[in-house]
């Protein structure tokens, strides 16, 4: 299980030849959350897989031909077959091969993760408003606001380019008087957090 | 006349008491297109069933015990355990009834069915503005142009594919998922919205034939009767064509 190192493939490359018999490829990209989805149930499955990195800034043509989405991930096996969006790769997987099973046998159970994940989903892609209550900032934004913040205190909010719709959530919420009076600082949490984690007395204090 | 043909129940309504063992019980609204999914299943499987029509306008209190928006279908069974979001809700019943299986056996066609469903997510919010601005009076010649370009869309898989059904030579979870939309094309007045697409024209066709589609086939006169009465934001709308 190899090449989830490898340099990514961009316009002008050559496309990948046939996927050898008894692996599955997947189509990624090192920083990409949803495509980490697939490599993770790929991963807890033990599935015997080759990674193939697409520069998602420069695609390769032929990259249309596998998901005409353009996204990652996308799953290939040696029948060429092709199958994208990451919550129907990671139940592909789980179907399609033995060993444990990440999804429950229950029909309730399962049914059951399939809601919270409709639900986070919504944090997510939330494509129907600016903010979550609605055209203005109300508090369901302050609810979840606090672990966004964390994204960007540990320098980690370029992942959000992902899900533009998020990223402009984060925007306009750094633009509202009360997140920005109370920001925390990048250092100070960094900070804070690298004593917190040694299970130093003092993390709470840091800086003060 | 179908099993959920039952008058609304409403703000002050007396909640309904636990499902009986041997059924599942559908909170629905008879011209739901989301619930119409849920129903089709319950249909295609001969699944044994009650039905409770919410009254969307004027929400039992309750019903926030049930789904907490109040939105429908929701399924509830008797060991009390709640199923939302119409396409988990139908998903549900194929894995929890035996019988006639509606989603293909094989993992990859599986997978080929949750696809195609994500081709289809635009046409529910297209439709229904389509609808909304044609009983305003404005006119939707964007809304139905984009609305063609979808069905063009789903034209392609068809031609690809060279078969009736989106998932093959037979009606899947695919077809009942698509349907409640094209059924209600020629109510909203955008039938003319198909004229460039045959497969689909022929498809819509062979769904028609479909005994589970046929027995649940909405009358034209009754739904227009709704839309009238809907519109006028009247709360009576819901009931309207029931028995007295």
């Amino acid at each position: 299980m190899s090449g989830g190192s490898a340099r990514s493939l961009g316009k002008g490359s050559a496309p990948p030849g046939q996927v050898p018999e008894g692996l599955i490829r997947v189509y990624s990209m090192r920083f990409c959350p949803f495509a980490k989805r697939t490599l993770l149930v790929l991963k807890a499955k033990g599935i015997g897989h080759e990674v193939i990195n697409i520069n998602l800034k420069n695609k390769p043509e032929w990259f249309f031909k596998k998901n005409p989405f353009g996204l990652v991930p996308v799953l290939e096996n040696s029948q060429g077959q092709v199958i994208y969006e990451s919550a129907i790769t990671c139940e592909y997987l789980d179907e399609a091969y033995p060993g444990k099973k990440l999804l429950p046998d229950d029909p309730y159970e399962k049914a059951c993760q399939k809601m919270v994940f409709e639900l986070f989903s919504k944090v997510l892609t939330n494509k129907k408003t600016t903010f979550f209550g609605g055209s203005s900032l109300s508090m369901i934004d302050y609810l979840i606001w606090p672990w966004f913040e964390w994204l960007v205190a540990l320098e980690l909010n370029e992942y959000v380019n992902h899900t533009p719709n998020l990223k402009l959530w984060m925007e306009a919420m750094m633009k509202d008087p009360a997140v920005s009076s109370l920001f925390i600082d990048p250092k100070a949490f960094q900070g804070f957090l690298d004593l917190y984690l040694q299970n130093n007395l003092e993390a709470c204090d840091y800086g003060l | 006349v179908t099993d959920d043909a039952t008058r609304t129940l409403g703000k002050g309504s007396a909640p309904p008491g636990p499902v009986p063992e041997g059924l599942i019980r559908l909170y629905s609204m008879r011209f739901c297109p989301y619930a119409h999914r849920t129903r089709l299943v319950l249909q295609a499987k001969g699944i044994r069933h009650e039905v409770i029509n919410i009254n969307l306008r004027n929400k039992p209190e309750w019903y926030f015990t049930k789904h907490p928006f109040g939105k429908i279908p929701v399924l509830e069974n008797s060991k009390c355990q709640l199923i939302y979001e119409s396409v988990i809700a139908c998903e549900y019943l194929d894995d929890a009834y035996p019988g006639r299986k509606l989603y293909p056996c094989d993992s990859y066609e599986r997978a080929r069915q949750k696809m195609l469903l994500d081709l289809f997510y635009k046409v529910p919010h297209l439709t229904k503005e389509c609808l909304i601005a044609l009983r305003c009076g404005r006119e939707c010649t964007d809304l139905k142009l984009a609305l063609r370009q979808e069905f063009c869309n789903l034209e392609e898989i068809l031609g690809y594919q060279n078969t009736v059904f989106f998932g093959g030579d037979c009606i899947s979870m695919i077809d009942y998922l698509f349907w409640p939309w094209f059924e209600r094309l020629d109510v909203y007045g955008i039938a003319d919205c198909v004229n460039h697409t045959p497969a689909l024209r022929l498809w819509i066709a062979a769904m028609k034939q479909d005994p589970t589609v046929c027995a649940l086939l909405i009358d034209k006169n009754i739904f227009l009767g709704f839309l009238n009465l809907y519109f006028q934001n009247n709360p009576d709308a819901f009931d309207y064509g029931l028995g007295c």
